[in-house]
């Protein structure tokens, strides 16, 4: 397992430098130049000279890359251009708003659509079966704006139940904090939850037929232990591996959720920093998004193996 | 002899088909007994043991008609709870593939001891040491290690016998063993089955022995069902089959074997094939391959008792009498 991991990080390593390439070199192709905004009202030609020797803005910019790269490695993404604040610090502050709303969506996935999976793989053919593949559909097919505007006009307007925004984080009043995220992890939740229903179900089926569920049979196990401790668990080796590359997805899907509900988070980070051409905050968070995403296939990767006990001895 | 299983006239079909696949089979087991079952490959052995066990796969297949009492409880209208009290307690199934019956998310030693759980009131350690000396009985090597591991660490003789253990872990009054040995490597096939036979006589438990082996019938059947094309077509104490068998198919199979010469042969020599479900005559569905076919044989034969516990369908049985 340690050499397989050691393995996978060596390979990731071209993807996360080129990753880097990549963030670095299209930010500098952008029009606007962020100087102009930070000089402010009277661009001051001597303020702009000295900005701009701050910045390194006349390096070439390949010297500018290994100067910001070098950095990097040893933790420093640079300071805002804006607020002056530590890049690291200002992802640290916003990543883990995310990131609860993103936990809490996945649980609202998973406790709908792995159920909703099984249920209908064991009822296949039936009205429950048919129902839930309706619903998944259409949990598949409704645009998350559009979900979450009903959402707070039927539970936050009319009904009164949850707050519509009102952020509050979850050291300080964890209550809240959840109360004001609940409406839009479910938002966010019910696609995942869909594709998770699919994935369940097609698992499931195939592993219903499975001889080893007819030996649990036969040694007269109930049918609830049969499916959940028989059958799940060896379907749930496929749908954790892709629950795991979906949550990179979910993130993406939380920083657009966050506006809907104005949220505080990720989401509002960059889109500020896109639109004040922040270059280093922009840079920071594309290439920690880059690194999560390759970490994320790696720990996926890792957590079939685990489940899957006959690919261990391959490794 | 009291009966410890009475089928009558089991019959099995696929949802919406017109031709049961398997078609009134009656057989009686008697406690400690050993019946086996032959006949080519897709005669309807394996559904007829399905059906005991009450683990057909339905849909597409459906038990249509037919009733089945064991220790004087009908299988069939029990409720489901009652059935599965006795599956893999007092009645256990060893199925036809060893590679694929093991669950392989879980050790073997978990899979043993959950089916010791399921049938007594007993702690996990209980449960853990009754699996450990299962797999003792089963002479698997290393039997604390094998414990621990994961179906994929053992070959298919191994799992077998894991099986074998998993069958045997509750003292069945009944073990149904669907061609144990058949997926197996030829070298380990006779191993497995003396070992399975030997833990079965020690255990008194009756047998229903499904193969293709007739060396097989020879040496363990008390008694021996023979099928054709889902029918029971002929059934009686080993010695009557052998020694003096009265359907023409079962004439056939036992010519098969080569005389005296111990080599087990599979059946496969009886002349021509099974008829398909489309070409499936009406009457007797061995007419088309039997030499002794005539006009009446368009009528299906009744499977008629010509001597005590001796049965054949077939309008030329007995056959010496009609000969002489
Ligand atoms: N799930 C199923 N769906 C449709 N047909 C089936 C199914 N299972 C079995 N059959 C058919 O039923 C017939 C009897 O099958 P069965 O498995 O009982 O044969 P068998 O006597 O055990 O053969 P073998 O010696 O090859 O194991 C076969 O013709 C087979 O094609
Ligand atoms: S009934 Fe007729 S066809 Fe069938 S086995 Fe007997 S003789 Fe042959
Ligand atoms: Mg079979």
């Amino acid at each position: 397992m340690l050499a397989f991991l050691a393995r996978r990080v060596l390979v990731a390593i071209p993807t996360v430098v080129l990753i880097s390439m990549l963030v670095f070199g299209l930010q500098h192709l952008l029009p606007g130049d962020p100087i102009l905004v930070m000089a402010g009202e009277e661009r001051d030609p001597e303020v702009i000279a000295l900005l701009r020797e701050k910045y390194r803005m006349d390096d070439p910019i390949p010297v500018q890359y290994l100067a910001w790269i070098g950095n990097a490695l040893t933790g420093d993404l640079g300071t805002s251009l804006r607020t002056q604040q530590p890049v690291l610090e200002l992802i640290g502050e916003k990543l883990p708003v995310t990131l609860q709303l993103a936990l809490m969506a996945l649980v609202v996935a998973v406790c709908i659509g792995i159920p909703a999976g099984v249920i209908s793989a064991y009822r296949k053919g039936t009205w429950v079966d048919w129902l839930a593949n309706l619903v998944a559909l259409s949990g598949l097919s409704v645009p998350n704006f559009w979900l979450g505007i009903m959402l707070i006009l039927l539970v936050s307007v009319r009904l009164g139940w949850l707050p519509a925004s009102g952020y509050a984080p979850f050291s300080d009043d964890p209550l809240r904090s959840i109360q004001v995220m609940a409406m839009p992890a479910v938002v966010l939740g019910t696609g995942l939850a869909a594709t998770l229903m699919r994935h369940t179900r097609s698992a499931m089926l195939g592993v219903l037929r499975a001889d080893y569920v007819r030996t649990a049979r036969a040694k007269g196990l109930s049918e609830r232990r049969v499916v959940i401790r028989h059958a799940l668990r060896n379907a749930l080796v496929p749908v954790v591996t892709v629950t795991t590359i979906l949550f990179g997805e979910l993130l993406a899907g939380a920083v657009l959720t966050e506006q809907i509900f104005t949220i505080p988070g990720f989401g509002k980070l960059v889109v500020d920093a896109v639109f004040n051409r922040d270059y280093a905050v922009v840079q920071g968070i594309v290439l920690c998004t880059g690194v999560a995403f390759v970490a994320m296939n790696i720990l996926s990767d890792a957590l079939y193996r685990v489940l899957n006990p006959r690919m261990g001895e391959v490794a | 002899m009291s009966a410890l299983l009475e089928v009558r006239d089991l019959s099995i079909a696929i949802a919406g088909a017109e031709r049961p696949l398997v078609d009134h089979v009656s057989f009686d087991v008697a406690a400690g007994e050993t019946l086996c079952i032959v006949g080519e490959s897709g005669c309807g052995k394996s559904l007829t043991a399905l059906a005991l066990m009450g683990l057909l796969s339905d849909p597409p297949l459906r038990r249509i008609g037919g009733t089945a009492r064991f220790r004087d409880r009908d299988l069939f209208t029990m409720p489901p709870r009652e059935l599965r009290g006795l599956r893999g307690g007092e009645m256990a199934m060893i199925f036809q593939e060893p590679m694929t019956s093991l669950n392989p998310a879980l050790t073997v030693g978990d899979q043993i001891a959950e089916a010791v759980r399921t049938h007594r009131a007993c702690s996990p350690a209980e449960a853990r040491d009754r699996a450990l000396e299962m797999l003792r009985r089963v002479r698997i090597p290393a039997p604390e290690k094998r414990l621990e591991e994961h179906p994929h660490a053992l070959s298919g003789g191994m799992r077998q016998r894991a099986m074998i253990a998993m069958a045997l872990a509750n003292d069945p009054a009944l073990l149904i063993a669907d061609e144990p040995t058949t997926a197996l490597d030829v070298t380990v096939q006779a191993q497995v089955l003396d070992l399975m036979v030997s833990l079965q006589r020690e255990s008194g438990a009756g047998m229903i022995l499904i193969t293709h082996d007739l060396g097989v019938v020879a040496g363990l059947a008390d008694r021996v069902a023979v099928m054709y094309a889902g029918r029971v077509v002929e059934t009686g104490p080993v010695a009557a089959i052998f020694d003096d068998p009265q359907h023409p198919y079962t004439l056939g199979l036992i010519r098969s074997i080569p005389a005296l010469s111990g080599e087990r042969r599979r059946l496969v020599t009886v002349p021509g094939t099974v008829p398909t479900p489309a070409t499936m005559p009406e009457g007797c569905r061995f007419a088309p391959r039997c030499p002794f076919a005539g006009t009446d044989c368009r009528a299906a034969p009744p499977l008629a008792e010509i001597a005590p516990g001796h049965r054949v369908a077939c309008h030329r049985a007995p056959i010496e009498e009609k000969a002489a």
